[in-house]
């Protein structure tokens, strides 16, 4: 488990990163926590030419709130995520999704940029980019595009970033003040990736439900946003049958595959689960 | 003889008893453990293998040229050209149970295993050994694929040693009584067709081993992170055809082995074969893919099994079959015969079962070998029989603990010759049980249970009780048929003259804090403070003869030989210190660091000066005795000695995610008498640990085509700290009475007990459903399957 010799650079700006990128056609990788690629490395899956590092570049960790959303940068560690006054006031989801990512040493070295960018759809940050309804710049030869979540992911571990293209940031809507939300998760052990997970937002007005938000993570190849499941609770509230139909309709949503760990059939049978509990908790927890 | 500490108002405390901190966790705490990767002689290589991505194939050719032409390789080393260096392994047996087969260092002919190692490389850095490696080519002939024990049985089959001319490499029977009309007239029948999965170790430390021959003496060193450094010595001797005494094997400190590193593998005999060839130090440190792959794994059975009771409960009898998985190849020393004929041995568990028929098989497949791990055969075991029994009371309406009660193997039945032929000196069947149930406040646990269920949780309470046979003498060896010396460990106990002791053992301790222990014997019996005892071990130029650390023995045996050697230490400073003082050695006592005449504290000599007197002054000692103060003596305890335990675990499994929560965890162990009541502890709380890993998370899973899919420790899910339960455990102290010492064997005790106890757990969980828990890992997904199929 030693990689394959690749040569490797520590440009100091995007720019430079950009122009590494640029010479190697395609056949560079971007580093940024390694949590994900250095593994891939060592079973020499993955055999670029040439890392990027981008640890070296400042400029690419922040934490910004302007205009209704909070803008971080794509190597912002996780941990600062965790500990972000900015995050927990304006992104809860964001927050408690963080604490279900690995353990403390992996959450130290991790960035969200680079988990949104690996694709995992097992991961938590795919799940909350997909529910809040957020974006990903993405910087590249001939300038910068914006990406919607819906738009990027495409499979397992692929996403419509172009090899030439660095994800420089993350966008994400400030949540309502006084919306619920919950990250429910089951893995077989603690600080795994998810068999299933569920992040969900609700908006409440008394009884109506204003906004639901719904999203997955290990239910299929991609993060499985529930739009039908949602319009189930803006259409018929919060109550109890609602819910009920809300988690029924979750499980009809996805298409999971089987491994090891879960088949088809319980992921399926998961979904629902989580679904309810996330909602119910999202429920509890929000004012209005 | 005088008690060397318990006597006068100085007298040293005793140690044997105390909770003696771990004399060896500063060392590995600060980073300053010896391991093998710690090693880096000058013109050291590093060695990588070549591993057989196809289960069962045979090499058509093998071109390694584009290999040795990549800058910085040294050599390569195919299975036709080790075949000129080394022997085959050959894991003799004297049964006719256990059918010989070849295991080939590096395969020969054709591979039989995902895994296997095909070729060697040596190479100034891994990262380029590893680069050359993927340039050898090989061309693989695919030959049919045999993953499935039992259609391995079948007459039509491919072979995996076509030299046995079957797959079935085990077959052994034990019986006693008329087991069928027993059955027959029983008035409660319960059978079950039991699955436990394939399992391995999971070592902190993988696997490794570093080589050096001395061309200029002619002797090879070999450093391995293995348990038993003296099998390793002498089997090298007979397949390197080298003299015993130029072979040196060092097993310094080990990174965990629970068993996987008790056996011969075939990567020590390859780097001693390069290392010898190129007359450079040759090292390898196995990954964690290669220890997923190539590090034995264990049990893997498949256990169909009868049991009838009278009326009130009692047994009747027990009829068993056991089918295991033994992969490609039989381990040295032990063969493939470990796993299956442990398990069918301890079926009966500490239960009285007047007619027995067990018979086991061990079947030959394209996977990897099947050897020890903490436990060996009975996990299994325990799981099989306490799952009878709780399917029994079931049916009785009994509680589990009841029918329990009814059938253990009373006080006044002791010693008590099993079904199998194993003979249980002494044990605490009942009162570990009886303890367990009050220190659990059991009624309260089952009226809470009630509570639960009534409001529709699924709670569950389980219980296992089971006995095993530890500090195993040479009377039963510790593998039927094996030809190696099992039953006897030796102790060299050495004061200098500054009257400090060092103890050298055979055994070699990884982890289960032997030089503490070990220590703690010692200075009881010498006399002298643990700070001046220093231990030794694991190192074969430097120990009398022995074979290492495995199957519970090292404190029974090697504590023993340090009861002898002492004595004999502690009698010849008597004498000496007699003499000094012109005192009967009757007369003399035991102060701090000294001795003393009885009631004359004033006239006494120190240690110090006792050991001086041994080494330098003839005229201070008795006329006619030899000079020196040490002592070699070997023990054997001829029989070997029950262990016992009584877990109970309360779970409550989630209705709606099937995840298995353990609320409770209690263990009530007899080892008899402890040394040392701390590791004792860690001991139980380590083999909980992994017996729950085998219970609810772990499982080694091949597809049809034999290759591993559980191949990274995020497929092969080891419980971490947040799935380990905090643990109450209660010591009961039986002392073994045909120990030295009554010390029993316990290391692996926690995960024998701890499959049953939280299988049966889940069972009692979901009894309200009407079904029953016969397959391990308990997994939710497997929960989920049985809970929505219903009874």
């Amino acid at each position: 488990m030693k990689p394959p010799k690749f040569e490797y650079h520590a440009p100091r700006t995007v720019d430079e990163a950009l122009a590494l990128l640029g010479r190697y056609g395609g056949d560079a990788k971007v580093l940024a926590g390694g949590q994900s690629l250095m593994p891939l490395l060592n079973f020499r899956l993955a055999r670029p030419a040439a890392l990027v590092d981008l640890n070296r570049i400042p400029s690419l960790a922040f934490i910004e709130e302007s205009g209704g959303r909070v803008r971080l940068g794509a190597m912002t560690r996780q941990r600062t995520i965790e500990f972000s006054p900015v995050v927990a006031q304006r992104l809860p989801l964001l927050k408690e999704a963080t604490r279900w990512v690995g353990h403390l040493p992996i959450r130290t070295r991790g960035t969200i940029g680079g988990s949104i960018a690996h694709a995992d759809p097992s991961a938590e940050y795919p799940a909350v980019l997909t529910a809040l309804e957020g974006e990903v710049v993405a910087r590249g030869a001939k300038g910068e595009r914006v990406i919607k979540a819906a738009d990027l992911f495409q499979t397992y571990l692929t996403t419509t970033l172009t090899p030439d293209e660095i994800l420089t940031e993350v966008r994400l809507p400030a949540m309502a003040a006084g919306a619920g939300y919950a990250l429910e998760e089951f893995s077989r052990r603690h600080g795994d990736f998810a068999i299933i997970g569920i992040a969900a937002v609700v908006v409440r007005d008394g009884q109506r439900c204003k906004t639901a938000r719904l999203a997955t993570a290990g239910a299929g190849p991609v993060p499985v946003r529930l739009r039908a499941a949602e319009e189930i609770l803006e259409r018929d509230g919060l109550g109890e049958a609602a819910i009920e139909a809300a988690a029924r309709k979750a499980t009809e949503l996805v298409d999971p595959d089987s491994d090891i760990h879960a088949s088809a059939d319980y992921r399926r049978h998961l979904t629902g689960v989580l679904t309810k509990r996330a909602l119910v908790r999202a429920i509890g927890v929000a004012r209005g | 003889m005088t008690d060397p500490r318990s006597v006068g108002p100085a007298a040293l405390p005793r140690l044997v008893g105390a909770r003696v901190a771990r004399r060896e966790d500063p060392r590995f705490l600060t980073g300053q453990g010896s391991y093998v990767d710690d090693h880096r002689p000058a013109r050291l290589l590093y060695a990588a293998f070549l591993r057989s991505p196809q289960a069962h194939a045979r090499i058509v050719a093998i071109d390694a040229s584009a290999a040795l032409a990549l800058p910085g390789v040294t050599a390569v080393l195919t299975g036709e050209e080790i075949a000129r260096a080394s022997k085959p392994v050959r894991a003799a047996s004297k049964t006719p149970a256990v059918k010989v087969t070849s295991f080939p260092p590096l395969a020969l002919g054709k591979v039989r295993h995902v895994g296997e190692a095909v070729a060697m490389i040596a190479a100034e850095n891994r990262y380029v050994a590893e680069d050359a490696v993927e340039r050898i080519v090989v061309e693989y002939e695919p030959l049919p694929l045999i993953t499935d024990m039992e259609r391995a049985l079948e007459a039509a089959s491919p072979l995996v040693h076509e030299e046995a001319g079957t797959n079935l490499l085990v077959a052994r029977e034990f019986a006693r009584g008329d087991v069928d009309a027993a059955l027959a007239s029983a008035a409660v029948v319960v059978r079950e067709r039991f699955r436990f999965h394939r399992h391995t170790a999971i070592c902190m430390e993988n696997r490794g081993c570093l080589a050096e021959y001395a061309t200029g003496s002619g002797t090879l060193t070999l450093r391995s992170s293995a348990q038993c450094p003296g099998i390793v010595r002498d089997v090298l001797t007979d397949l390197l055809d080298m003299p015993e005494h130029q072979i040196r094997v060092i097993a310094e400190d080990v990174g965990g082995g629970f068993g996987a590193k008790a056996s011969l593998y075939p990567e020590e005999i390859a780097t001693c074969v390069m290392a010898r060839r190129l007359g450079r130090p040759v090292k390898w440190i196995g990954d964690r893919r290669e220890d997923l792959l190539a590090t034995t794994h264990a049990w893997d059975e498949i256990i169909d099994a009868e049991l009838g009771l009278d009326r009130d409960g009692a047994i009747v009898g027990l009829r068993a079959q056991v089918t295991a998985d033994i992969g490609a190849y039989s381990i040295y020393p032990w063969t493939a015969a470990i796993e299956p004929v442990q398990t069918i041995s301890f079926l009966p568990g500490p239960y009285r079962v007047p007619t027995y028929r067990g018979r086991t098989r061990g079947v030959a497949t394209c996977k990897t070998p099947l050897g020890p791990y903490r436990g060996v055969g009975r996990p299994p075991a325990v799981f099989v029989i306490e799952g009878l029994m709780d399917r029994a009371a079931r049916r009785l309406g009994l509680d589990p603990t009841e029918i329990r009660l009814r059938n253990f193997i009373r006080d006044e039945d002791f010693p008590y010759k099993s079904p199998s032929g194993i003979v249980w000196d002494r044990a605490s069947f009942t009162a570990s049980l009886l303890r367990a149930r009050e220190a659990m406040d059991y009624d309260a646990v089952r009226a809470e249970q009630a509570r639960a269920r009534a409001a529709g949780r699924w709670l569950g309470i389980g219980v296992a009780s089971y006995v095993e046979l530890t500090g195993i003498g040479s009377a039963i060896p510790v593998a039927p048929g094996v030809p190696i010396a099992t039953g006897t460990e030796a102790a060299t106990i050495r004061v200098d003259p500054a009257g400090k002791v060092t103890a050298v053992f055979g055994v070699a301790s990884h982890g289960q804090g032997l030089e503490t222990t070990l220590a703690q014997i010692v200075a009881d019996e010498v006399g002298v403070p643990i700070e001046d005892v220093r231990v030794l071990h694991g190192d074969t130029a430097l120990s009398p003869y022995g074979t290492g650390t495995y199957a519970s023995r090292s404190l029974v045996l090697a504590g023993g030989a340090a009861i002898m050697a002492g004595r004999a230490v502690r009698e010849k400073m008597l004498t000496i210190a007699g003499h000094l003082l012109e005192a009967d050695p009757a007369d003399l006592v035991p102060a701090a660091g000294r001795l003393a005449v009885r009631g004359m504290p004033d006239r006494s000599v120190t240690v110090r000066e006792i050991a001086r007197a041994a080494y330098t002054g003839v005229k201070q000692l008795p006329k006619g005795l030899e000079p020196g103060l040490e002592a070699t003596r070997f023990y054997d305890p001829y029989y070997g000695t029950a262990s016992n335990a009584t877990h109970l675990a309360v779970v409550e499994v989630d209705r709606a995610t099937c995840h298995v929560s353990v609320l409770r965890y209690l263990v009530v162990e007899d080892c008899g008498r402890m040394v040392n009541p701390l590791i004792v502890d860690g001991q139980v709380h380590g083999g909980v640990a992994q017996g729950l890993g085998a219970a609810l998370l772990e499982e080694i899973v091949y597809d049809e085509h034999g290759q591993l899919l559980s191949g990274t420790l995020m497929d092969y899910v080891v419980p971490s700290a947040c799935e380990v339960p905090w643990m109450e455990v209660h010591h009961l102290e039986t002392p073994s009475p045909v120990t030295l010492g009554g010390f029993r064997g316990m290391g692996e005790g926690g995960t024998i007990g701890a499959p049953a106890a939280i299988a049966n757990a889940v069972a009692d969980a979901l009894a309200p459903l009407g079904v029953e828990v016969a397959e391990l890992p308990v997994t939710p997904e497997r929960i989920f399957r049985l809970v929505s199929r219903g009874p």
